[in-house]
């Protein structure tokens, strides 16, 4: 791991950590108690969580009946969440194997959180397409396997189909890598402690890591072909998962844009939401040492390009429509940014598109307080975006005969709800028991001996407060070699 | 023991004197005392309790099985009846007083679909949205199962006991009794009330029909000197002009005169026909929305264009006409000089026709066709209908009688007068105060609630009897089941209170060798004749036939202008095509029928013209005050939901008949019951609001205009429960660059366009050079469907007619109002134009596309093509990812959101065993009743020979009284559906995209000589 760093570049972890340090301040949060706000976040996400699950089992027991799609339009809440949260995953593996490759260092303060992220993401995703079944209990008739039926076998003309295998291997291969990623830190985690259950199970999940230059180099390489792995499945799963649309007939979903349109939207989301999820960590768990305000910076960034991407998706949709010439294409499109479900548009096109250009300034940036509510609002505009491309091209298709429109019952937002409790309880559970922070990553990042050669420090920085030492490294950056 | 010779040494108590306990136990394998304790557990019980419970619990984890039914085989095959194969018994439709005739499908010893008799002179084979639910009404547990006394069940012999007595004391008194019954054109019930009446010196039998055409009758009294009802022939008319006559939607006879008009305008026929129909109406009804011409008038001014147009008929007969013409109106006068004309050109080939209830309307009418000699070819009198007999002036009459407190003794057979006439809680309080009142309602309603006896009627299936629809034309009625519960013929049980008894069978037996016999046209003995009258369902019969006198001008009376209030609307109370006066308001099916124009179910409403609505501020639902204070004496409000009707007249409000009955709370749980779910009934807890009390009996007519109504807003809302919530193929205006813009999805023409057309090429099915080659080779069979969109009238028959052949569920209001209803055929309708609006009717079920969306999407592959061209849907394997229903372009696939309800055991009785019952979670829609296509399939194999052009018919095609809906197969080239499908009128929906349908539409064709916007249109498209 070890590689030359220009002097002139600006510290990825800030406060001169010692790796011994960040050993102590990662364990940290895994070793004492949870703190009031761990409990109070946990809390209200095991309600949610509560909540969800009593309506996934009232609607399982009743009908689909209890959610307010109609003959006309069959999908709503259930599958924009589950794209939704599909698209949540993408950030994960990006920048987990993508920046992996691209050798873009700073990925590694966010990384496992991030791709906890994906496999949680990927997991409120899976049950939406399950719980929307009319039969659910007949769900694993959507893979093939040998059978007494015939056999009878899966339509593989049918994007589902498709979609059933994409969702599968994208959380497998994110889960192994996750995992595989976790190895060295679990093995530190396991010396730290002495005796006890979690011990045992340290032990167990670290494989019996022991450090040495074999490991090592195993480790390495093994990561290495997982990135390499992954890396395709960040535009494949989005891209098959456009096709359920695309395939279809319907004005509004069938356009050749979908598959790159999706695959940004995904990443744009997953940003959003990884930008979420850290800043939040990021306070709450103290490691603004190693989630630097260069890392938010960067991710701003990231989030500015992506939603440029989204924007031209948009326009691009309208142009290809209004150009078709074909009339049912045109209403489609006319009708989804005026129609009835308008309101739905203008969230969209608010929030991800005229939002994210705040991000252009540098002021906004840098305070985490515009670039929280930005991440959210970014959050809840690629939701009601699913929720337009499903809801808005079904409820006009073809014939006026069968128009109606749609609202959601409770059950559904229950549903909605529920899938956010889940996500959050599993990853507040993370936070409590798993390192948030890749620290085998992290301490071949530190700048150990380089702090000396920064122009203007004669000092130690670690002698200097901590504010100042971050302004310091803003303007460095800003300024270049001084 | 041996008692043997030498004696037998014993060593133990056991071998010796004891032996023969010994003997005893040792029959048990383990012998063990007698008298052990009984608390104690053995060893032997305790082996067994623990291999039990074993054994229990292993089958019920590993198998458990639902408690042994045992299916008990017939022992001696009764004669005709083989399980699983059906039997069609011809009978009579108890729908109403129509009389069409059907032909019960049997199943296992019970009726499972009435299909129309196409033999039936009558109906010719079509059955409307009424008669098809007519056959759940069977299977109703809330009809009575037993004879009531003062609303407690009795016996029969108690019944007939008190009964008996009683008229025993009325018939020495000479005490009044009355028979009031809608109207009975059954001759053999007829005269057993005359017989039964004979008895008593002052006995009378009134007839009353709560939708009236009473009119018709007197004015004919005065004009022609009979009372009589002309048997319309619409298939005689080239010329049809009708006043308020909604003749194929409601009118006296809609299946005949459906099919009568489609005959007159059929293109395909050789010579083709197209009829001219113009309609003169202030609401839009079934019949106008069919129209040339529709000409919006308010029922005031009818009588004054009534006039003009009689007064320039007279003019161009030359015959004397003594009323007044009046002002001249010019845009109208161009209208009517061109109709007069037509009607002229056509003379003795027209028809003009009134639905008025305004004698001298009708008088007017009269003369109208007389001028125009109709009379004996258009309108028969010689063989009139008696499919209406009310009298309206009698029923005055009989009110009066009731009101003083007359009458000893009411019977009540087929009617409902306290629902069904104004003034009913007044009427209620008189009939509560006569003496005696029998009612022979089979179920208890608003009148028969109140009768001290309830001697309930079968139901027509189970009965024998007959119906004389058209004078010298009787109908019969045969039993297809045997009574479901304690119930008994009103022949039967006028014989006894009569004194003397007999079986209804034998009284209709004797009757006819009596009365319809002698009057046979074929040379047979009595025995062969009735055996071919069951089997055919009718037997011709002409009596002798009335003698009307010639036309009496001197009977025309001048018809007052119109004098209206400002600010003020008419009310006008119509039938709809499904309730009509409100006697199947328990049918769910009927009441789950969209309206073939407004699409709206579960409910009655306010039709309000668009522009009133714009003018009052009025949107869909808004609950509105009508209140009516006429000097009538009767002041009735009316509180209801707003439905803004394009093509209405500005100046009325239309409201439907036949709702608001009490029966109606049963639906409460029509509908699946969850936690958000909303209510099936309205606030009241009825199905709609009754509008009786608007309707006026005066002036010996019963009146279904209500002048100076005023309306006022409540500000509370109302849902209406609507299947459709886009009326036109034009897209909405609010959505900028593409408002306005039309689709083509119906296909309009005229005649005159189609004549410039015709000569040329008619243009190829499109699709036949695809890229790929074909997917299906469609080697055998290929199955598909025309539909003449200028034949069909949008009854809705075939509606109910798939939802009892495919055993479709009742979803209830709350779930049409969430757009889950589970019609497989729906019926588009679209507006065109602005204030005087035109309809089409597009019937739409699967296409069964060759290039199926449905069929690539669907995971599980529980939806594939057949080789015979069947978009097929597997329930067993469906999942229920509804992604099939999304990407049908057509929207036709319906999903079972919930398990619907289906509580009434009795009830489920009316399921066709030949489709399956969908549970919860699967998709299911149209499969061109491929039951039907196995059935004809086993039966060619079975005969030899390959299924015939027509032999099978969907359900829906079975029930189209107009004929509009042809099935078969496209592969031969000789069949019905190739020719139709070659035809320059055809066209598939959203062909453009390549779905390549399987159903193909025929285009709407208006006898319109001036090019209009859709003919331009047509045109432009080419």
């Amino acid at each position: 791991m070890a590689e030359f760093l220009l002097p002139a570049q600006k510290p990825l972890i800030t406060g001169n950590k010692t790796p011994a340090d960040v050993t102590r301040d990662i364990c940290h949060a895994l070793e004492g108690r949870p703190t009031p706000l761990w409990w109070g976040g946990f809390l209200v996400a095991l309600a949610l969580l509560l909540l969800g699950a009593l309506a996934v089992s009232y609607e399982v027991a009743t009908g689909i009946g209890t959610w307010g799609v109609n003959r006309t339009v069959g999908w709503a809440v259930g599958i924009t969440s589950f794209v939704f949260w599909i698209g949540i995953g993408h950030a994960g593996t990006l920048i987990s194997a993508i920046l992996f490759l691209l050798r873009q260092r700073w990925r590694t303060s966010v990384n496992r959180s991030a791709e906890a992220m994906t496999i949680f993401a990927v997991m409120c995703a899976g049950i939406f397409p399950v719980i929307h079944l009319g039969r659910p209990w007949m769900a694993y008739w959507l893979f093939p396997y040998p059978n007494t039926r015939g056999p009878l076998w899966v339509n593989f003309r049918s994007p589902l189909v498709w979609d059933a295998f994409a969702v599968g291997t994208y959380f497998t291969i994110s889960l192994v890598f996750w995992y595989l990623g976790l190895i060295p830190d679990l093995a530190t985690v396991r010396d730290r402690l002495r005796g006890g259950f979690r011990h045992r199970l340290a032990s167990v999940m670290s494989l019996g890591w022991n450090g040495s230059f074999r490991t090592w180099h195993r480790y390495e390489s093994v990561y290495l072909m997982l990135a390499g792995l992954a890396t395709p499945l960040v535009l494949s799963v989005h891209t098959i998962v456009s096709w359920d649309f695309a395939t279809g007939v319907i004005p509004g979903w069938h356009a050749t844009i979908f598959p790159p349109y999706f695959v940004a939207g995904a990443i744009f989301s997953g940003v959003a939401m990884v930008l979420t999820l850290v800043l939040v960590a990021r306070k709450t768990m103290r490691l603004e040492n190693y989630i630097t305000l260069r890392h938010i910076d960067v991710m701003c960034k990231l989030l500015l390009l992506t939603s440029g991407i989204v924007a031209i998706a948009y326009a691009t949709e309208f142009f290809t429509a209004l150009y078709s010439t074909n009339p049912y294409e045109e209403f489609a499109f006319m009708n989804r940014a005026f129609g009835p479900f308008g309101w739905a548009y203008g969230i969209m096109v608010g929030c991800n598109v005229l939002t994210p250009q705040l991000l252009w300034f540098r002021k906004v940036r840098s305070n985490l307080w515009l670039v929280f509510p930005v991440s959210i609002l970014v959050n809840v505009g690629m939701w009601f975006e699913r929720f337009v491309i499903i809801v808005t091209s079904l409820h006009r298709d073809f014939l006026p005969s069968s128009w109606t429109s749609y609202r959601p019952t409770p059950i559904e937002i229950a549903m909605l709800l529920g899938s956010f409790g889940l996500f959050f309880t599993l990853f507040l559970l993370f936070c409590r028991f798993l390192p948030v922070i890749a620290m085998a990553e992290v301490k071949g990042v530190l700048h150990v001996g380089h702090q000396a050669q920064v122009p203007g420090s004669e000092r130690h920085p670690a002698q200097r407060p901590l504010e100042q030492l971050q302004t310091a490294a803003v303007r460095t950056g800003e300024g270049g070699l001084a | 023991m041996d008692s043997g010779k030498t004696p037998q040494y014993w060593k133990s108590w056991e071998e010796g004197p004891g032996a023969a306990d010994l003997v005893q136990i040792s029959t048990d394998e383990f012998p063990e005392p007698l008298d052990r304790p009984a608390e104690q557990f053995s060893r032997r019980s305790f082996l067994k309790a623990a291999g039990f419970t074993a054994a229990v619990a292993a089958a019920g984890i590993g198998c458990s099985r639902a408690p042994v039914e045992k299916a008990i085989p017939y022992l001696i095959q009764p004669e005709e009846i083989v399980p699983g194969v059906s039997y069609f018994y011809a009978t009579t439709c108890g729908g109403c007083p129509a009389a069409c005739g059907v032909l019960a499908k049997n199943r296992d010893g019970r009726p499972i679909k009435l299909e129309g008799n196409p033999q039936h002179p009558v109906s010719r084979g079509g059955l409307c949205a009424v008669g098809q639910a007519s056959l759940l009404e069977l299977y109703d547990s809330h009809r009575c199962k037993e004879p009531q006394r003062e609303g407690k069940p009795a016996t029969w012999e108690e019944v007939d006991r008190q009964i008996t007595a009683q008229l025993a004391l009325y018939r020495n008194a000479g005490s009044p009794v009355r028979f009031l019954s809608g109207t009975i054109s059954s001759p053999t019930l007829n005269a057993e009330i005359r017989k039964f009446l004979a008895q008593f010196r002052d006995a009378r039998h009134i007839v009353y029909d709560g939708l009236s055409s009473s009119a018709i009758l007197d004015a004919h009294k005065d004009t022609h000197g009979e009372r009589l009802l002309p048997h319309y022939r619409f298939d005689h008319a080239d010329v049809i002009v009708s006043f308020d006559a909604d003749f194929l939607g409601t009118w006296i006879s809609p299946v005949e005169f459906s099919r009568d008009y489609a005959a007159g305008r059929r293109l395909d026929a050789y010579p083709p026909r197209m009829s001219y129909h113009a309609q003169f109406e202030s609401r839009m009804s079934v019949t106008g929305a069919k129209a040339d011409r529709r000409i919006r008038v308010s029922p005031q001014e009818l009588g004054d264009v009534m006039v003009r147009l009689a007064g320039r008929l007279a003019h161009l007969a030359g015959a004397a006409f003594p009323l007044s013409v009046g002002a001249t109106d010019q845009p109208l006068d161009a209208s009517l000089d061109d109709l007069a004309h037509r009607l002229w050109q056509a003379r003795g080939r027209s028809l003009v026709l009134c639905g008025s209830q305004d004698i001298r309307l009708q008088v007017l009418v009269n003369f109208i066709n007389d001028v125009l000699g109709n009379y004996g070819s258009s309108l028969d009198l010689e063989r009139p209908s008696q499919q209406k007999a009310g009298n309206d002036r009698e029923l005055q009459a009989l009110l009066e009688e009731l009101r003083d407190g007359k009458i000893a003794a009411l019977f009540l057979h087929g009617v409902n007068p306290v629902y069904d006439l104004p003034n009913g809680d007044a009427l209620a309080e008189q009939i509560r105060k006569v003496p005696l009142v029998v009612s022979f309602a089979g179920r208890l309603d608003e009148t028969s609630a109140l009768a001290r006896f309830v001697c309930p009627d079968h139901h027509s299936l189970e009965s024998w009897g007959d119906a004389e629809p058209v004078r010298g034309t009787i109908s019969l009625f045969q039993p297809a089941i045997h009574p479901l519960s304690n119930t008994r013929a009103v022949l039967e049980s006028l014989a006894i209170w009569g004194g003397q008894p007999k079986a209804a069978y034998d009284i209709l037996r004797d009757y006819w060798r009596e009365n319809v016999f002698p009057q046979r046209k074929s040379d047979t003995d009595f025995q062969t004749f009735w055996d071919r009258a069951v089997e055919a369902g009718y037997a011709e019969a002409p009596s002798a036939a009335p003698k009307p006198g010639h036309f009496r001008a001197a009977t025309l009376q001048a018809v007052p202008k119109p004098a209206r209030a400002g600010g003020e609307f008419s009310v006008v109370l119509y039938p709809k095509v499904a309730m009509l006066d409100g006697r199947h308001a328990e049918n769910p099916w009927l009441q789950e029928l969209p309206d073939p124009i407004s699409k709206v179910t579960w409910d009655n409403y306010a039709c309000v013209s668009p522009a009133a609505a714009q003018r009052l501020g009025l949107k869909d639902g808004d609950v509105v005050r009508l209140e009516a204070d006429s000097g009538k004496g009767s002041a009735a409000a009316l509180e209801l939901p707003v439905y803004v009707q394009p093509g209405q007249h500005d100046q009325v409000i239309a409201v439907a008949l036949g709702y608001g009955r009490k029966a109606t709370e049963r639906f409460a749980s029509a509908g699946p019951k969850w936690l958000f779910g909303g209510p099936d009934v309205g606030e009241d807890g009825r199905i709609g609001k009754n509008a009786a009390p608007m309707l006026i009996l005066a002036g010996g007519s019963l009146q279904y205009v209500h002048d100076g109504v005023r309306l006022t807003k409540t500000g509370r809302r109302h849902a209406l429960a609507s299947t459709q919530t886009h009326h036109s193929l034009t897209m909405p205006q609010n959505v900028p660059l593409v408002g306005g813009e039309h689709r083509e999805i119906v296909r309009e023409t005229t005649v005159s366009a189609l004549l410039a057309e015709a000569g040329k090429p008619s243009p190829a099915p499109p699709g036949k050079n695809g890229l790929w080659p074909a997917d299906h080779p469609y080697n055998g069979h290929r199955w598909a469907m025309a539909i003449d969109l200028t034949a069909c009238t949008g009854c809705s028959g075939c509606v109910v007619a798939c939802q009892a052949e495919n055993n479709i569920p009742v979803v209830g209001k709350d779930e049409v109002l969430r757009h889950r209803e589970m019609h497989w055929m729906r019926i588009d309708r679209y507006y065109s134009g602005d204030a005087d609006v035109d309809v089409v009717q597009q019937p739409m079920v699967c296409q069964q596309c060759d290039n199926a969306p449905c069929e690539t999407v669907c995971p599980v592959v529980a939806t594939v093509h057949s080789a015979e061209g069947l978009n097929q849907q597997i329930y067993n394997r469906c999942v229920g990812t509804r992604y099939c229903a999304n990407n049908c372009p057509y929207k036709v696939r319906r999903f079972n959101w919930f398990n619907y309800v289906r509580n009434d055991r009795l009830q489920n009785l009316a399921l066709n065993p030949d489709v399956t019952v969908r549970s919860r979670g699967v998709m299911e829609k149209c499969s061109f009743c491929v039951q039907r296509i196995e059935a004809a399939r086993i039966e060619s194999r079975r005969r030899g020979k390959p299924i015939a052009d027509g032999q099978i018919q969907t359900a829906c095609q079975q029930s189209c009284s107009s004929q509009a809906i042809v099935f078969g197969d496209l592969n031969d080239p000789n069949s019905r559906i190739a020719r139709m499908a070659r035809d320059p009128r055809r066209f598939g929906v959203l062909e453009e995209f390549n779905f390549r349908p399987a159903v193909n539409y025929l285009a709407v064709v208006r006898n319109r000589d001036y090019a209009d916007r859709t003919s331009k249109e047509g045109q432009n498209h080419g």
